[in-house]
């Protein structure tokens, strides 16, 4: 899977990209094409790395921002390696670019063998990072660029010249051919500094931390980073929250209306995804473990686009995520609010099949919110919801671990809160009442 | 040597043709050559795909820029491969355009190039702030046929116009046209309070709305529809439009005529300083005016002196 596929998840993985202070199109690229980890030790190891870099930030930021500023001469130029490597004869435009990126490396003491580069295509050992076919590559060239100025429509003498620089070219990108290999090692290396820089800026940006890899996923203060940029600039703050899980134990979440079961359901889904691309991730600590497939299923415009009624993409949803797991491997499936499109009779009865279906998977981690109250032997966890006694809208938005499986009757109290026709909700109070009695 | 002290006052001279043919590119060649360039670094580029050897409409030979040692250039990568002299190369843009990407290059001795640099208004802006680094003291930028975008006060900071028998073999049409542009361009900054109302080119609004307010500001293009629902909402009070700067403006003139007949002003945010007006009084159809009676019914008109670069060839 690659960063590529899931950048656009409803998880809304998406903003921590867009705020990630790339210095090039190229490392933008580098990222999007990079795969996911699935294996704890190689997710560590990029941690390490990156524990560098935001050691860096903090301690020469002066450093880092005049690394940052001739990152901005990165360009893409795998194309040109391609040439090389196959054995093409360069133009100068192609020189060119070998030339600012070995530099480029050089400045930045990137990669191995990039000063001979540099001096293949620097004869007068200039140290400047424009180019031409320098006179000093022969003596014919200069000679015949002398007679071609003397005499301009001489056409034998230009044709010379250009046969001579065509040699040249040769020559030159032969003598760059066994380079090949770590011009593009190099290249990639730029990139991934440039993606280094900008994840740590964006951890000290954000306030993100960097999470150690465990058996069981243990977060604390965990927050979505976008909807606390929005309540930001309402001059409100977020509230952050703990949850933890493990194979082979199904959760569920419940709890109020509004009471941020899906915000919690996409930031564990961020998470997930955060760690397994070696990003800091928005919590004040965490334990995470990999998984080989990571399954977000939850309602989105996208699907209700394609014409399909939101209980069949839904449905389909679930379905393959049950297909991933009895696939094999570790996996992770979040589902927002099963079956809530339906009435609660069957959708009750859909979602506790769903846990006993996928109950017993040892190397499955099943988290999924609900508003039907189902009874099973996994964890189960609420929302604290509203405060008692606060005037206005007050929530506690924390997740506590309970052993009641049943759902909290605080919808009305919500409505109420909102202001809705008092008339409306206090008949569907005494709806409720009738019932119980 | 006319205006070329004035153009060494600015950072960024764009040079607009009225028309395909109306002279620019000879304009552009008359500019370069009487540069100083020791201890002077120029760079010339042009917006879009231009500075084909033959006019791709008409058919008509087109002369190539010649730029002299020590000037920097701007090119697609397509047409610095075809012809330039001698040049080092400074950058390579990652901007693509339809023939690759921007080349910046400085000419190490002097020869014809085909030149075709950004590609539109927002992209030349970039390629402009990217190579002040190389140490330029003047940008020159060769304006499309219908990209007057170029010459936006956002892009560059003065112009040189090129009108001429290509526009209109007749004088009095050709004055006209020309007179119109060089009225949008002298129009007034708008210094007045902040406008309570503002409004996007694709809006629709009924007249009874802007009839509430005195001063509108447009954001983007004020065109003829939105002109004319101004015009249907003047009364005797004062009423102002604010647009960007004279390139958003693609009304007709008769309309605006009408407009500022009823008491309508027209007001710019940005403010373009036109350095001169050059004529072509040769049109590719065969037609040739008088040269003298163009410049100096022109001048007379627009109140600025007007130059056949050509015909005359001042000295260097």
């Amino acid at each position: 899977m690659k960063f590529r596929e899931i950048v656009e998840s409803p998880c809304g993985i998406r903003y921590l990209f867009d705020e990630l202070r790339l210095q090039s199109g190229y490392a933008r690229k580098v990222l999007l094409d990079r795969e996911m980890m699935t294996d704890a030790a190689q997710i560590d190891a990029a941690y390490a790395s990156l524990r560098g870099y935001i050691g860096l930030v903090k301690t020469d930021r002066r450093h880092v921002e005049d690394i940052r500023f001739r990152l901005q001469g990165l360009r893409e130029i795998t194309g040109t390696l391609s040439s090389l490597a196959d054995g093409a004869t360069l133009d100068e435009i192609e020189l060119f670019e070998i030339k600012h990126m070995a530099m480029l490396a050089e400045t930045l003491e990137v990669g191995k063998d990039m000063q001979r580069v540099v001096d293949i295509l620097d004869p007068d050992g200039l140290g400047i990072g424009t180019f031409y076919l320098y006179d000093s590559y022969s003596v014919e060239l200069r000679q015949l660029r002398a007679a071609v100025e003397l005499d301009p429509d001489d056409e034998s003498l230009r044709e010379q010249l250009l046969n001579e620089e065509d040699r040249l070219k040769k020559a030159i990108s032969d003598k760059l051919r066994p380079y090949a290999a770590e011009l593009r090692r190099t290249l990639q290396a730029l990139a991934d500094l440039d993606i280094s820089i900008a994840m740590a800026l964006l951890y000290q940006d954000e306030g993100l931390s960097l999470p150690v890899s465990g058996t069981a996923t243990e977060i604390r203060g965990m927050f979505h980073p976008e909807v606390r940029a929005i309540l930001r600039s309402k001059g409100r703050e977020y509230q952050p929250v703990d949850f933890d899980f493990a194979k082979g134990i199904p959760a569920t979440v419940i709890g109020a209306n509004m009471g941020g079961k899906t915000v919690a359901m996409k930031t564990v889904c961020m998470l997930q995804y955060l760690y397994q691309f070696g990003f800091p991730l928005p919590a004040a600590e965490a334990v995470m473990t990999p998984f080989d497939d990571i399954r977000f299923c939850i309602g989105d415009e996208q699907s209700e686009r394609t014409g399909l009624s939101s209980f069949a993409a839904e449905m389909q949803r679930i379905d393959r995520a049950i297909a991933a797991v009895d696939a094999g491997g570790r996996v992770l499936v979040l589902v927002d609010e099963p079956a809530r499109t339906t009435n609660p009779v069957e959708g009750t009865a859909l979602v506790a099949a769903l846990l006993e279906r996928l109950g017993n998977e040892p190397n499955l981690a099943l988290i999924l919110t609900t508003h039907y109250t189902v009874e099973h032997a996994g964890q189960c966890w609420q929302v604290r919801g509203l405060v008692p006694g606060s005037k206005g809208r007050t929530m506690d938005y924390r997740l506590v671990k309970t052993t009641s499986h049943e759902v909290p009757h605080e919808a009305l109290h919500i409505a109420r809160e909102l202001g809705i026709d008092a008339r409306w909700i206090d008949l569907a109070d005494t709806i409720i009442n009738r019932q119980y009695e | 040597m006319p205006f070329i002290g004035e153009i060494l006052k600015h950072r960024s001279v764009s040079i607009v043709g009225l028309a395909k043919n109306a002279g620019k590119t000879e304009c552009l060649n008359y500019i370069i050559r009487r540069l100083p360039t020791d201890y002077f670094n120029v760079a010339v580029t042009s917006i879009g795909i231009d500075g084909e050897t033959t006019d791709q409409v008409t058919g008509t030979a087109k002369p190539e820029i010649t730029v002299r040692e020590g000037m920097f250039f701007a090119t697609s990568e397509k047409h610095f491969r075809q012809k330039r002299p001698l040049s080092e190369l400074y950058d390579v843009s990652e901007e693509n355009t339809a023939l690759g990407r921007v080349v910046t290059a400085k000419a190490l001795q002097e020869g014809k190039v085909l030149l075709s640099g950004p590609s539109s208004a927002v992209a030349m802006k970039r390629w402009m702030d990217s190579v002040q680094g190389f140490g330029i003291d003047l940008i020159l930028v060769d304006g499309a046929l219908s990209r007057l975008s170029t010459a936006s006060p956002a892009v560059s900071e003065a112009m040189v116009l090129s009108t001429g028998a290509a526009l209109s073999a007749n004088v009095r049409d050709l004055v006209n046209k020309t007179a119109f542009l060089v009225e949008l361009i002298g129009l007034p900054l708008y210094m007045g309070p902040e406008p309570e109302l503002r409004i996007s080119s694709f809006a629709s609004p009924e007249p009874a709305l802007l009839k509430q307010h005195r001063v509108v500001e447009v954001e983007g293009a004020l065109t003829d529809r939105l002109l004319q629902v101004a015009r249907q909402a003047l009364d005797d009070d004062e009423f102002s439009l604010v647009v960007g700067d004279f390139t958003k403006i693609f009304c007709s003139q008769e309309l605006y005529r009408a407009y500022v007949r009823r008491g309508g002003r027209l007001f710019v945010r940005m403010k373009s300083q036109l350095l001169a007006v050059c004529v072509n009084p040769v049109a590719p159809n065969g037609i040739v005016l008088d040269s003298d009676t163009l410049c100096r019914s022109l001048s007379e008109r627009i109140g600025l002196p007007v130059y056949d670069i050509v015909k005359n060839d001042y000295e260097v």
